[in-house]
């Protein structure tokens, strides 16, 4: 091996490498099941998308045939704009937790900061490592979509072409600002008390928002101007600074033949991918070794913990050693920021979501909007809640790792320990997603029924999506695996998140016809039981999804041998 | 209070374990002993119930650790040899959560957990997160957490990484001293001298058979030249074969 460097990417090639070998050996079943959920999943979203761009071509036609061309193009325009931005914010935001835990969790980093290696070279050596955790969900969510407004522009081969050569250069300017980040956020935060860094993060995502409340005037979709008001909100997206402009502007250029043009950004987003990744890995080699120290040393002080005694306080009804688990799951969430803080961020965009919708004009408050909006807003908080039990309650059980002997060997049914999870996950999931149900309802002013339909509905689901993820969390534990983002990537992971996908469709489709039930019943298109009927749908989907794969899970856990 | 019969694992065509026939009283400190792979750790495991017998049946206390698991391991303590617990728990509140899995009462928990800390040297690093402690803190950890319900059966897996030279002889006298009140030791370890030093009977496993159980004179007696029992020990577990062997 020439250098640690070589080294280091070798490691990593081999480890990629028996990966892929146990992911062959695999249940078959397993993988032909997940791939072609995978498959349909990538094919809904391409329908939808292909859909979704056909509307926005005929809106921009509606308006009149000569400026409604040019105002399709312009709206396809912005869309793929709007689209990038988000797509590059979330990059961000995402691989500054990958890129904490790449840096500065993993296990190996104790072997590899103790050699000789230059702390560049350990940052260039793990770096692909947070591009591909970042970023492969991306190819997978984003591809439908850039697929379709190339078929719906009736874009050139070198269109395809271009997505390949721009996905590259894109991906890595986010990562190469989120690592940039972590090490900044490692060495400021980590100094500061809990509370100081949950006020600094409230602060600013208390700025971000007004911010962008102040830049981007919700347009009133009451008007005729909707269109054009749309367009213009959306211009905010678009500055010549951002990646995300070069790649909608190449993507745009390449679509309509300009070479010459995709060229140009191309080499533009390439030009400050290397900067990016030279400028990380800079600060890598003077920040990385200091920080790392701070973290292993728990944040460079002694801290005062928190004993949760008002929480064994509260728990006291219930009987050992439900007790004494719970309390231990609480406290190794809570004291583990990586967690909490991808927890709490997931929340607080939805909140964000939420609170904003009564400023977003009166039409939103009138039927059929609202109604939409309504059922759209139990989606939105089911799918988060999907991706949360995916990510945090899938790996519960897998986590408890090479501990398992403990609750192994106490006088317990393992079976109980799979439930507990269940009952604690569910718990404190439920706090969040019915607060955001009830909040959701209050702004668009819901009846009371069509409030409690919905609440409920997203009170069993919380149930369903938690059981879901514990009972296969406990059907196939990964012991081995420390990381919980890595437990989550497994095949056991991608069957959960599927399956609470297709759970929240089947569930989200239930809802969507409670609340427009009045006016389908008004035009006679549905039999005056639809809603008991689709309440039923609801319950008992809601029970199977908790009860099979916690029956299942539970069972095997009990016969699982460690 | 440990009786197996017949006890056989496999592990897919390769037997781990084959048909161990043992019996240990009460009060009595045995030895496991064997070369690396010798089945070691999966009799350990299967005493624990952490893995399940293939054929044969382990009891612990007149238990059947597979048809009444749970009264097993009310009477069993275990003690591995990497300590692995939870890193964001502190000592204190480890304590208080292997209390809780096993029941005990409220009542003078506290005082118990402290004098488990204080006589195992950890007294000071009760407050303090569980990452923070050297491997033979944990290990330190790990009995204090094991005697916390009473346990009538020990059993210790390699017991002595880790911990220096003062907190090995603190832990010998320790069991010592456990034994005498009645405590049922099993210990496997690789190092003869203390197995030597303090085991009441010593059995010896070689490819997944027990090849010798007796005292250590009577263990030492089976060498062809007299010797010490590492002697003895390479003497009798010399390899010319693999470590584990095919299934008939």
């Amino acid at each position: 091996m020439s250098s640690p460097l070589a080294a280091l990417l070798w490691a990593a090639g081999r480890v990629q490498r028996h990966r892929l070998a146990a992911l062959a050996r695999e249940s078959r079943l397993k993988i032909a099941f997940v791939s072609l959920s995978a498959l349909l999943l990538w094919l809904g979203a391409f329908a939808l998308c292909r859909g979704g761009l056909e509307l926005a071509t005929s809106l921009g036609g509606s308006l009149g045939e000569a400026g409604g061309a040019a105002l399709a193009d312009l709206l396809m325009a912005r869309l793929l704009s709007v689209f990038a931005l988000a797509l590059f914010s979330m990059l961000i935001v995402s691989n500054v937790l990958v890129a904490y835990a790449t840096f500065y969790r993993a296990e190996e980093m104790r072997l590899v900061v103790q050699s000789p290696a230059a702390p560049a070279a350990v940052f260039l050596g793990r770096f692909y490592d947070c591009v591909f955790m970042s970023s492969w969900a991306l190819a997978f969510l984003g591809s439908p979509l850039l697929l379709a407004y190339g078929l719906e522009r009736g874009a050139p081969p070198s269109f395809y072409l271009a997505l390949v050569i721009f996905y590259l250069p894109f991906v890595v300017i986010p990562a190469a600002i989120g690592a940039l980040l972590a090490m900044v956020l490692v060495r400021v935060l980590a100094r500061l008390s809990r509370g100081r860094a949950l006020a600094v993060g409230a602060v600013v995502l208390v700025l971000l928002g007004s911010g962008l409340r102040a830049t981007v005037e919700p347009p009133d979709l009451s008007d005729a101007a909707t269109i054009r008001a749309l367009v213009a909100a959306m211009a905010h997206t678009e500055s010549s600074l951002l990646p995300s402009f070069w790649l909608a502007r190449g993507l745009l250029a390449a679509a309509a033949g300009e070479l010459g043009q995709a060229g140009f950004y191309a080499l533009v987003l390439v030009a400050n991918a290397l900067l990016a990744v030279w400028l990380a890995a800079v600060a890598a080699e003077r920040w990385l070794y200091p920080g790392y120290a701070v973290v292993a040393e728990g944040g460079g002080r002694s801290r005062r913990r928190r004993s949760f005694a008002w929480l064994d306080a509260a728990l006291r009804p219930l009987p050992q050693p439900g007790r004494a688990l719970v309390l231990k799951d609480v406290k190794l969430f809570w004291r583990d920021a990586a967690q909490w803080s991808q927890f709490l961020l997931f929340f607080g965009i939805l909140v964000l979501y939420v609170a904003n919708l009564g400023d977003a004009g009166a039409a939103y408050r009138r039927e059929p909007w609202r109604s939409w909006i309504a059922a759209l807003n139990v989606a939105a908080c089911l799918l988060v809640l999907a991706t949360l039990t995916t990510r945090f309650v899938y790996p519960l059980i897998s986590l408890e790792g090479r501990r398992f002997w403990i609750l192994g060997l106490a006088p317990v049914r393992r079976r109980w320990v799979a439930w507990q999870k269940l009952f604690t996950s569910a718990a404190l999931c439920s706090l969040f997603t019915v607060a955001l149900a009830l909040l959701s309802a209050w702004r668009l002013e819901l009846e009371p029924s069509l409030a409690a339909f919905s609440v409920a509905s997203v009170l069993l689901a919380t149930a369903a999506l938690s059981g879901l993820a514990v009972g296969l969390g406990s059907l196939y534990p990964n012991f081995e695996e420390e990381s919980p983002s890595r437990i989550v990537s497994g095949m056991g992971g991608t069957l959960n998140f599927i399956l609470s996908l297709v759970y929240v469709l089947l569930v989200v489709a239930a809802v969507a016809l409670a609340v427009h039930a009045p006016t389908l019943l008004d035009a006679g298109l549905v039999p005056p039981w639809i809603v008991p009927a689709a309440a039923a749908w609801v319950v008992l989907l809601s029970a199977l999804a908790t009860w099979l794969p916690m029956h299942l899970g539970a069972r095997h856990l009990e016969r699982l041998e460690l | 209070m440990i009786r197996t019969a017949g006890l056989t694992k496999r592990f897919g065509d390769k037997v781990a374990l084959h048909g161990l026939d043992l019996w240990i009283g009460r009060g009595e400190l045995f030895c496991f002993l064997g070369p690396n792979g010798a089945g070691k750790t999966t009799t350990i495991k299967l005493l624990t119930g952490l893995l399940r017998p293939t054929a044969g049946r382990a009891l612990v206390g007149g238990h059947d650790v597979v048809r009444q698991p749970i009264e097993a391991k009310r009477l069993l303590g275990y003690v591995p040899d990497r300590p692995f617990l939870y890193d964001k728990l502190t000592g204190g509140e480890f304590m208080r959560f292997v209390a809780g899995l096993y029941r005990l009462p409220e009542a003078g928990l506290a005082q118990r957990c402290r004098e488990l800390l204080e006589r195992y040297e950890i007294g000071h690093a009760t407050d303090q997160l569980i990452e923070s402690y050297s491997h033979g803190m944990r290990q330190k950890l790990s009995f204090a957490a094991c005697f916390l319900h009473h346990p009538q059966v020990v059993v210790v897996d390699e017991p002595w990484v880790g911990l220096d030279p003062r907190s090995i002889r603190a832990v010998k006298d320790d069991l010592k001293e456990r034994t005498r009140n009645g405590l049922t030791v099993f210990m496997s370890t690789h190092t003869l001298a203390i197995a030597e030093e303090m085991a009441d009977r010593i059995g010896i496993i070689h490819r997944g058979r027990l090849l010798h159980v007796g005292t250590v004179p009577e263990i030492k007696a089976l060498a062809s030249h007299p010797g010490s029992l590492e002697d003895v020990f390479l003497e009798l577990t010399r390899d010319d074969e693999p470590a584990v062997e095919p299934a008939a």
